[in-house]
């Protein structure tokens, strides 16, 4: 049978292509028709809410209808914005997604986070408990959880009376009382097998019920900082529900399945592989203290789950399937530029999550030679164009600090503000009789300067300015720095490289950690290109091992943090200032105690003992001696701080707004921080 | 028929006596031997070699817990590294750790993950191996299979259009790095041009594992991806490889000889040609199903997929000796047994073979 089929020829198909573009072009540049349309906008409007006696500034969004003439623009019609309904076995318009910081749970049948490592960000600690206390560090707060106000202490220090919040149930029904609490202790020093258990037998000696909702502890020695082992930190010493725990014969190897906790969130299910664990809202989240203090949690359900990528994490994220991504900054812009709905931290450059209490830099081993050195401490920070410095290590997104606590909450105010006279009139000995007064104000205004010399595009007034950028930092005074190390002996050879007093090459190897991103390897990256400049044969040492070295000394500088983290709240330096105690120091080759600098002064040692002696309650008095540990801090310059903490969030507003964004902190922004429960009352759903 | 079909003649009863001493005495007993020893020996390697390492998983556990921002006072740090060292049975030599860790793998038991510690070591590889093996097992066998057949009958075809065609496609596919290979699947299939599949996990999010044919469609369809972009690279590979063993042998005399006698086209295909090209694909599959154990690490990853990868590795890089033992003694068994297995049924494959 002959075949019927006409064939097209390549010339009449090229002639057919042809019309057919021409066509396509004509309707894609016909003049489109102005229209006038009604347009329904949501409008951001400012009020205060009283919750619990404190007035809280909050965003409410208002809805108007407005015309507007607008012109149709013949744009590729894009991919219509879709989320699917249900995702899994969840509504999605009732369920919050955010992505578990600590990657997938190696032991999701086990949730007992007294022992060992349990992925406590999988929910337990940001969603099924209440500790104690815990720190806000967006608003420098202390929030009350289990406990209803602050512990107070005999005038030794040797008796400790905590108050209970009254009318808090364990998400089983049970009420929660003084008697969880001196259960957990009591546990705790029962079995070795618990991380607390050395802890409270080494500072315990009593713990009773005095009523059903005051505990009193009595010590073995003055410790006026007993109470800190209950404030939530990112982990704490937690309550265990009694009425669980006592039935277990052995409760170390007790798996805690479902986690039972006194939080607004109950287990729901949870992925046998450890990739997701989701939590439902308690019916009777009034019983919760998130409950009590801040209303009904939005979310219905809420889900943690892992992502071994950043690309899936985006991907996610795009199709509305991830609310909360937790990127790198790289990471970050590339979803800001694909997602109409997503959001950063901050609305404008530099975006990032600048409150952190953590602050980075860089670490001296100041057991080592030249280390042991201030004035080679000095030079290698005069040695650091801090305008360069940021730009190489975070895009100068970072907030600069000039002493050992990061710009943010509290420390701003209470330290960092009241240090400025001090640190401009602070000098170092440059020899000869020569003075350098080494502190710049104007250093935070230059780095802000060079991000928007470079097209970042953000307000220009000074609260702004320092609430991105910080109050300043260290000049950039090579002469200087060159003075100080000719001073002790250094020389340079006929390449103008360094070379130590006995005459052999200056080598520096700066440690840091294997993830790139992480920021002790930004510091490092930063400060090697600095040092290089400056003539010294600096490199980076890479290594997953730097936490086994850093502990025996065996570096010469590190990308770790160059002060304890503070707690991030309330103006208390004790956490801080107490890792330079000689008495956790260690010689080389064996394991400090303390900070990994091995830094100490009799000074600090004093300032140290008349903190501990210093009523923790009493602001002014605290304030006073932090000041003094800082001081001295940055006399000796054992670490050099640099720029806080930087995480780079962003949030998704398809299904959830009202994120605690930077216009808006009324909470920590962080989903697995343990404060992320108090911040579920606020979120506002969308409805879609 | 494995030892030459010899056994199977009537009359020859001594012969085959003979024959059966001299395959006991010269090749499956020495085989066996060194099949043991090759276990043993793996073994213990694998348990000096992380002690080796500076690795300290004491310290490791204590840094995560640091690094995660735990609060740890100085002052007990000491008992807490005491504490560990206990409980992670750390304490004594380590021809002490060796002996109690073979009274405790007689016994099979592998002891407790010293970093999701107390979980048994047993617990964590049953839960992740069936991920692993459903993954690996389906995509090997799809490999091997589509791979050998389409590289065998274009290799005997190599110069029709199609065969140089489909050589071109594996010729671009094979060089790829696979991370960016399954990346793009993830993008074009999960992501910005179609949404067709998952982008990331084993199941949905709150599918809790049932044998129902409504989990096991879930678990396809999160599969389909990954196994994809395994079966495509691995395909590629052994399509060239395979197309390139028969292109040699289809230029040996006796092909020649045989198209020459008038053999059917598709028995030379079949029994002359791909059957004396499959001896090194043999070889290369049961290495491959010996390798499985390990998981895949770099689909796991890119795909947010359970299995043994992401474990071996986080057990790596953690120091958690008990685990990397576990998984490694899976493949170390897994590998030996595949080239046992090889060796004693080459027979079956190729009539060549003779164990005398």
């Amino acid at each position: 049978m002959k075949e019927s089929r006409k064939k097209l020829t390549r010339r009449e198909f090229l002639r057919s292509a042809a019309v057919f573009a021409t066509a396509m072009a004509a309707t894609a540049c016909s003049t489109p028709t102005p229209q006038v349309i009604r347009e329904t906008v949501e409008v951001e409007k400012e009020v205060t809410k009283i919750v619990e006696g404190t007035p809280v500034v909050e965003k409410v969004i208002e809805t108007q209808v407005i015309e507007k003439v607008v012109t149709a623009t013949p744009e590729p019609e894009a991919p219509k914005e879709e989320a699917p309904a249900v995702l899994g076995t969840f509504p999605r318009s009732e369920t919050l997604i955010a992505r578990q910081l600590t990657g997938r749970v190696g032991s999701p049948d086990n949730m007992n986070l007294w022992v060992g490592w349990k992925w406590q960000d999988r929910g337990l600690q940001n969603l099924a408990d209440e500790p104690l206390w815990s720190v806000d560090f967006a608003t420098g707060n202390i929030v009350n959880g289990l406990a209803d106000g602050d512990p107070t202490y005999s005038a030794d220090f040797i008796e400790c009376t905590i108050p209970l919040r009254k009318g808090v149930a364990w998400n089983d029904g049970e009420p929660f009382t003084a008697a969880d609490v001196v259960f957990t202790v009591e546990t705790l020093m029962g079995f070795d097998g618990f991380g607390a258990h050395s802890f409270f037998v080494d500072n315990v000696a009593s713990v009773t019920a005095v009523d059903d909702y005051t505990v009193k502890f009595v010590l073995n020695q003055p410790n006026s900082r007993f109470h800190t082992t209950f404030l939530d930190r990112w982990g704490c010493t937690r309550i265990m529900p009694k009425h669980i725990f006592e039935k277990e014969a052995d409760p170390v190897q007790f798996t805690f399945n479902p986690y039972v906790g006194c939080g607004p969130y109950k287990l729901h299910s949870y992925d046998p592989q450890g990739f997701w664990t989701a939590w439902e809202r308690r019916e009777d989240w009034d019983k919760s203290p998130t409950g009590i203090m801040y209303g009904e949690p939005q979310p219905k359900y809420i889900i943690l789950q892992a992502f071994d990528t950043e690309g899936a994490q985006i991907l996610a994220q795009l199709q509305h399937q991830l609310d909360v991504a937790e990127l790198s900054a790289d990471g970050l812009k590339a979803l800001l530029a694909q997602s109409k709905t997503s959001r950063a931290y901050q609305p404008t450059f530099p975006f990032v999550v600048n409150n952190d209490p953590c602050i980075t830099g860089i670490l001296f081993n100041t057991a080592r030679p030249p280390f042991d050195n201030v004035d080679v401490r000095w030079a290698l920070v005069l040695a650091i164009d801090i305008v360069e410095y940021t730009s190489i290590a975070v895009d100068s997104t970072g907030t600069l600090s000039p002493v050992h606590v990061p710009h943010l909450g509290p420390y701003p105010k209470d330290y960092i503000a009241p240090m400025q006279e001090w640190l401009k009139s602070f000098t170092i000995d440059v020899g000869d009789g020569e003075t350098f007064a080494p502190y710049d104000p104007t250093a935070s205004q230059r780095v802000a300067d060079y991000a928007r010399s470079r097209g970042y595009v953000f307000p220009d007034t000074p609260e702004f300015i320092e609430q991105a950028f910080g109050l300043g930092w260290y000049k950039y005074a090579p002469e200087i720095a060159e003075k100080l190390l000719v001073k002790n002996g250094f020389s340079k050879d006929a390449d103008g490289k360094w070379l130590l007093p006995d005459g052999t090459p200056w080598r520096i190897s700066f440690m840091h950690g294997t993830v790139l991103s992480n920021h002790d390897a930004r510091n490092g990256a930063a400060a090697v290109q600095q040092w290089k400049k400056f003539g010294i044969e600096a490199e980076e040492y890479i290594t997953a091992e730097g936490d086994g070295l850093g502990a025996t000394g065996d570096f010469d500088v590190s990308g770790a943090w160059p002060a304890q983290e503070p707690w991030g709240a309330g103006p208390d330096l004790y956490r801080v200032l107490d890792r330079w105690n000689s008495a956790y120091k260690k010689p080389l080759g064996e394991r400090t105690n303390g900070i990994y600098s091995r830094w100490s002064s009799d000074e600090m040692d004093a300032i140290i003992k008349e903190l501990r002696e210093t009523d923790p309650f009493n602001t002014e008095a605290v304030i006073a001696v932090g000041t003094k540990g800082l001081q001295e801090a940055v006399k000796n310059m054992p670490g050099v701080p640099t720029y806080g903490y930087i995480g780079f969030v962003g949030w998704d507003e398809y299904f959830w707004t009202n994120w605690p964004g930077s216009e808006n902190a009324y909470n920590e922004p962080y989903t697995h921080w343990p404060n992320f429960k108090y911040f579920t009352p606020f979120l506002k759903a969308t409805g879609k | 028929m494995i030892l030459g079909g010899c056994l199977a003649r009537p009359g020859f009863s001594q012969i085959s006596e003979v024959v059966a001493v001299t395959f006991f005495k010269r090749y499956l007993i020495p085989r066996l031997i060194s099949y043991v020893l090759v276990i043993w020996l793996g073994i213990t390697v694998v348990f000096f070699i992380p002690r080796l390492t500076p690795t300290d998983p004491v310290m490791r556990m204590i840094g995560e817990m640091r690094g995660r921002g735990s609060t740890m006072e100085p002052g007990t740090m000491d008992d807490i590294i005491a504490d560990l060292t206990e409980m992670y049975g750390l304490e004594g030599s380590w021809l002490d750790q060796y002996w109690a860790f073979w009274g405790r793998l007689f016994r099979g038991d592998f002891g407790v993950s010293f970093f999701q510690f107390p979980t048994r070591v047993n617990q964590l590889i049953f839960t992740a191996m069936p991920w692993t093996l459903g993954l690996l097992l389906t995509t090997t066998v799809i490999t091997t299979i589509f791979g050998n057949l389409i590289g065998g009958v274009a290799g005997y075809y190599a110069r029709k259009g199609w065969s140089r065609t489909l050589d071109a496609v594996a010729m671009v596919v094979r060089p790829l790095p696979y991370y960016i290979f399954a990346f793009a699947l993830l993008v074009i299939f999960a992501g910005l041009v179609v949404r067709w599949f998952p982008t990331a996990g084993g199941a949905s999010l709150g599918a809790l594992p049932t044998f129902t044919w409504s989990y096991i469609k879930d678990v396809l369809w999160h599969s389909t991806l990954p196994a994809l972009s395994l079966s495509i690279l691995g395909g590629a590979v052994t399509f060239q490889t395979m197309k390139l063993i028969v292109q040699n042998v289809n230029a040996e005399s006796f092909v020649q000889y045989a198209k020459l006698g008038g053999v059917t086209e598709s028995r030379i295909v079949g029994k002359y040609v791909i059957r004396n090209a499959l001896l090194p694909q043999i070889t290369g599959l049961a290495l491959g199903l010996g390798q499985i154990f390990s998981g895949a690490l770099i689909t796991e990853i890119v795909f947010s997929y359970p299995g043994m990868g992401m474990l071996l590795y986080n057990a790596v890089i953690r120091g958690d000796y008990n685990l990397i033992m576990g998984i490694t003694l899976f493949s170390i068994v897994g590998i030996t047994t595949a080239i046992l297995v090889v060796d004693l049924t080459y027979p079956l494959f190729d009539p060549r073979v003779r164990y005398y």
